[in-house]
């Protein structure tokens, strides 16, 4: 398992370059939309509001296919929170410099407030909502509690979901410094850090 | 028959919601029957140091899309209504009005605030707004301005104190007198608390004169008081909830400008307001550590013995917030034994942003002084560092003359180097070199205040059900408080932590302690127990009075409760299925006043660290490898999270040591780093594993009597003293110790950047 494979993005099927294309041309009609949203969006997207012609945005959010009108300058971050009602990704610094905001799109970790809601279309976009199985916990998000991998509690579902990603997208680690180094995009100011890496060497060997 | 959780590993009671999203901090707050009326508040900061503001040009901001508001100082005092703080609340409670001024005291002051439909229509319109200033010079450097004496330390005690012994005529006789003299002078930077959620408000207006806030807070109470003094209102028509926060570390402390103006514009809108800082203004709006330089000076006999400490500090005091930095505050007053001791701090005003307290406020900066210059000391006299340490080893305060209630600090050293390995190290520096890297080790020791806290209260509730309900507005800023009130709740009931909920974070709760200062755990464990006795006692009285109870017309002195059972007369029974029986769903009762300080005794919490790092020969970059802390911090109530508190202490303390740091330029009085790219805390790879061992020894005097297990109320969770901030208490000077026993330059001025080692590497 290469955990520097770029070529791969494996399960998806969808690298870096086609997912921002396909977000900028938003082109492609995701068979995940039904005929009643896809009328609704052809409605919606004729629409404007303070003078700036709204995007109509179609993905999957966490497994349901989602259409929203969006200002063309919102991040998916701010999609998330104040469209979508989905909280639990959580704005740090708003400049990519936290991780606070880390979500997926097509299984890849992504930081929300650096990525265009409008750039998601025909995406599959999933956040720390979205990684539960029913009250069954994903066993990084399990593992974060047995290892208390938290205090505050705000970077936490950016830590997991980079943490899922880096598991599940990019390969397991191969040792501890490899998680330290692969994790130091997420901060974590109460500083669970070491918890944290004994939370991930432990899913990792479950999410296998 | 349960076993008590005291002291076990128990995974946070709010963890679950944590990790999957679902906890609502302050920003997350939805107002949901008055969502549609949400309206979003951003706000604009000041670009001068000191002035007045002559014109803010609001015409382009007001034609923006979908705002609604845009206030600009000074405005009028009827529009946004806020008012001067006195009395208890002024403390925490910034000492101008926002936005109702012209004067601008210090760089990224509010000096207006757009509110719009959106979040992104009010930050759009914030962009448009221009201010116009008559600007003076800001005062900047604590060299040049005048310095006054401190006052008073956070605790009380003087700042500046010349104790002499007997014939000695002054500190500097005294150190004049000594076979060796070690004088050294450190400098430090601002640094910041950089809690990982900006801070966020919502103000809900349920009528003209009564408010919902949902923000961070530190001191719940204080900070709804200093709210009701702000709007005008009566205390009790304030209600802040503040359940989940992102974190506090002193920067939740204040009552700042964002809270107010959020409320204020919610009242004047009629509509509820939110309102999240920016990362950026978190910088200037929510305070920082002062900026300070300290001069250390010991004199001691060859063997180490010290005959003389000095310890003298200078730091800034902001013009308007600002907290009085003493550095030798529990420190050089307290640490180690010695006949003459000095220490004094002076600060300097200057027009820059509000200063708070930031963990370890004085401790961190004046230990990183005080354990440096012992090493410096050490090397002085070739005596070990550790064995330097116990030779002045202080078993009463060398200030007071006062004996501790528990101190345990020797042991702590004992394990440290047990576990750390520390007597195969070599005290030359540059001794073990591997490759391009130096490795050295180096130790240093951590104390930290603790003191009864009173004034505050808990509420126990059983319930019919067999459950029970533990209630106090302490907040949990990560510390692991919620679980705690849990644990110390189900200790004292005798029953499951599962069967325990627990209730914190919501001013219409029973006031709870503050979560500063290392004392939530000591100061509320006290309040629960009592509570829970004072509602064991209140269901035997139930009991004997009651139609429907099988002791009706018993004694209650004959009935025995115990581990969620009442027993008397041959019977027994749950607490539930006895109020069941007498109909009720439940009884609660609140702990009494009291638990004064007990006199004649005082407190610290005691620590050591050991701690190897290298150092790239050619890059000068500092990693730290290992780091072994040993702490002496009373009971311990959650093994697991308090571990976790004490490992984030001891990371605090290497972005101390080797990251953090803000530049004040001293032309504009700007803070110049203003983002997470330029202002570093410690990440990941920056950290490795942390060894922390806790002694677990009770203080016996810190929370009251611990109890001999003759009484009905569970009192094992007595005896715990503070752990949130020893573990940042001098785990930067082991660093900077560890620096000098790999490379030989020892670095006095934090943090130590490649720069400062690379030119004589």
């Amino acid at each position: 398992m290469n955990p520097d494979n770029d070529a791969g993005h494996g399960r998806s099927g969808v690298s870096r370059r086609n997912f921002l294309g396909g977000g900028l041309v938003a082109a492609a009609v995701t068979p995940l939309l039904n005929a009643t949203a896809e009328a609704e969006a052809a409605e919606a997207a004729s629409a404007t509001a303070d003078g700036v012609a709204q995007v109509l945005v179609r993905a999957a959010v966490n497994g349901a296919p989602v259409t929203v009108l969006v200002d063309p300058r919102a991040t998916l971050l701010d999609t998330l929170r104040e469209k979508l009602d989905l909280k639990g990704t959580k704005k740090g610094c708003d400049r990519g410099q936290c991780g606070a905001c880390t979500v997926h799109v097509d299984g890849r970790r992504v930081l929300s407030c650096l990525t265009l809601a409008a750039s998601t279309t025909g995406h599959e976009v999933t956040t720390i909502e979205g990684l539960a199985d029913g009250d069954r916990l994903h066993p990084m998000q399990q593992a974060f509690v047995e290892h208390d991998g938290l205090q505050c509690g705000f970077c936490t579902p950016g830590q997991i979901m980079s943490a899922v990603a880096m598991v599940d997208d990019e390969g397991p680690a191969r040792s501890d410094d490899e998680i330290r180094e692969r994790m130091s995009g997420n901060i974590c100011r109460c500083s669970a850090y070491p918890r944290i890496v004994d939370a991930i060497r432990d899913a990792q060997k479950v999410m296998r | 028959m349960p076993r008590s959780p005291v002291g076990r590993e128990i995974d946070r009671v709010d963890g679950r919601l944590k990790v999957t999203g679902a906890a609502e901090y302050s920003g997350d707050y939805r107002a949901p029957e008055r969502a549609a009326d949400l309206a979003h508040a951003h706000l604009v900061t000041s670009t001068i140091a000191r002035g007045t503001i002559t014109r803010i040009d609001t015409a382009a901001a007001l034609a923006s899309p979908g705002v609604l508001r845009v206030y600009a100082a000074p405005e009028p005092i009827e529009r946004l209504a806020l008012y001067g703080v006195t009395g208890q609340a002024a403390g925490f409670t910034e000492p101008y009005i926002p936005l109702q001024t012209a004067a601008v005291h210090f760089y990224g002051q509010a000096i207006a605030m757009v509110v719009a439909e959106t979040p992104e229509q009010a930050r759009d319109a914030a962009a448009l707004v221009t201010a116009t200033y008559a600007a003076e010079p800001p005062r900047t450097s604590i060299a040049d301005e005048p310095h006054v004496p401190a006052g008073p330390t956070i605790s009380g005690s003087p700042s500046s104190l010349n104790i002499l012994a007997p014939g000695v005529e002054s500190i500097d006789a005294a150190l004049a007198a000594s076979d060796v003299v070690v004088e050294a002078e450190f400098h430090q930077n601002v640094q910041h608390h950089v809690g990982m959620e900006p801070h966020a408000v919502l103000a809900v207006w349920e009528e003209p004169d009564r408010v919902t806030i949902y923000a961070g807070a530190q001191i719940p109470a204080a900070y709804a008081l200093g709210m009701a003094q702000r709007l005008g209102l009566l205390p009790q028509n304030v209600r802040l909830i503040t359940k989940y926060v992102g974190g506090g570390f002193g920067a939740r402390v204040v009552l700042w400008s964002d809270t107010p103006l959020a409320a204020a514009a919610a009242r004047e809108l009629g509509r509820p307001v939110r309102l999240v800082l920016t990362r950026e203004q978190m910088f200037t709006l929510t305070g920082h550590r002062s900026h300070l330089t300290q001069t250390v000076r010991l004199g001691a006999s060859r063997r180490g013995v010290l005959n003389a400490v000095s310890h003298r500090s200078l730091a800034e005091r902001p013009s308007t917030m600002s907290f009085t930095m003493t550095p030798a505050h529990s420190t050089s007053d307290a640490l180690y034994s010695t006949p003459n001791l000095h220490v004094d701090a002076q600060l300097a005003v200057l027009d820059i942003p509000g200063s708070r307290a930031m963990r370890g406020p004085n401790e961190a900066p004046g230990s990183f002084a005080l354990e440096t210059a012992m090493d410096e000391l050490a090397i002085a006299t070739g005596v070990d560092p550790v064995a330097l340490r116990l030779r002045n080893y202080a078993t009463t305060s060398p200030s007071s003359g006062l004996p501790w209630s528990s101190k345990h600090l020797d042991e702590c050293y004992r394990v440290g180097a047990e576990r750390f390995g520390w007597s195969t190290r070599s005290a030359t520096p540059r001794a073990r070199v591997d490759g391009q890297w130096l490795y050295g080790t180096g130790m240093a020791t951590a104390i930290y205040p603790a003191a009864r806290r009173t004034g505050f209260a808990a509420r126990v509730q059983l319930r019919n059900d067999d459950t029970a309900v533990v209630s106090t507005a302490t907040s949990d800023l990560g510390t692991g408080a919620t679980t705690m009130v849990a644990i110390s709740g189900a200790d004292a009931l005798g029953i499951p932590l599962a069967r325990v909920t627990p209730e914190i974070g919501d001013t219409y709760l029973p006031p709870g302690a503050p979560a500063v200062g290392s004392s939530g755990t000591h100061a509320t464990v006290p309040l629960v127990v009592d509570a829970a006795r004072n509602v064991i006692a209140e269901l035997k009285r139930l009991a004997v009075t009651r139609d429907g109870s099988p002791w009706q017309g018993a004694a209650a002195e004959d009935l025995r409760y115990e581990r969620g059972i009442l027993h008397g007369g041959g019977r027994s029974m749950t607490f539930g299925r006895l109020l069941t029986a007498i109909g009720s769903r439940g009884v609660d009762m609140e702990s009494s006043p009291g638990g004064d300080p007990i006199p004649g005794v005082i407190h610290h919490s005691f620590g050591a660290h050991f701690c190897e790092v290298r150092v790239n020969r050619f890059t000068g970059e500092t990693r730290v490898t290992r780091f072994t802390t040993v702490a002496d911090v009373g009971r311990v109530i959650n093994a697991k999270a308090a571990r976790s508190q004490l490992v984030g202490g001891v990371i605090f303390g290497i972005g101390h040591a080797l990251l953090e740091e803000n530049h004040l330029e001293l032309r504009t009085g700007r803070l110049a780093n203003s983002t997470l790219a330029d202002y570093l805390v410690p990440v990941n790879a920056d950290v490795p594993d942390i060894d922390v061992v806790m002694l677990d020894r009770p203080d016996p005097r810190l929370t009251g009597p611990l109890g001999d297990g003759s009484e009905d109320v569970g009192t094992g969770s007595l005896g715990a003293r503070g752990l949130g901030e020893i573990g940042t208490v001098a785990s930067a000077a082991a660093i900077g110790n560890a620096v000098y026993n790999a490379t030989g330059i020892r670095v006095r001025d934090v943090p130590i950047t490649p720069d400062k080692l690379i030119e004589h590497l």
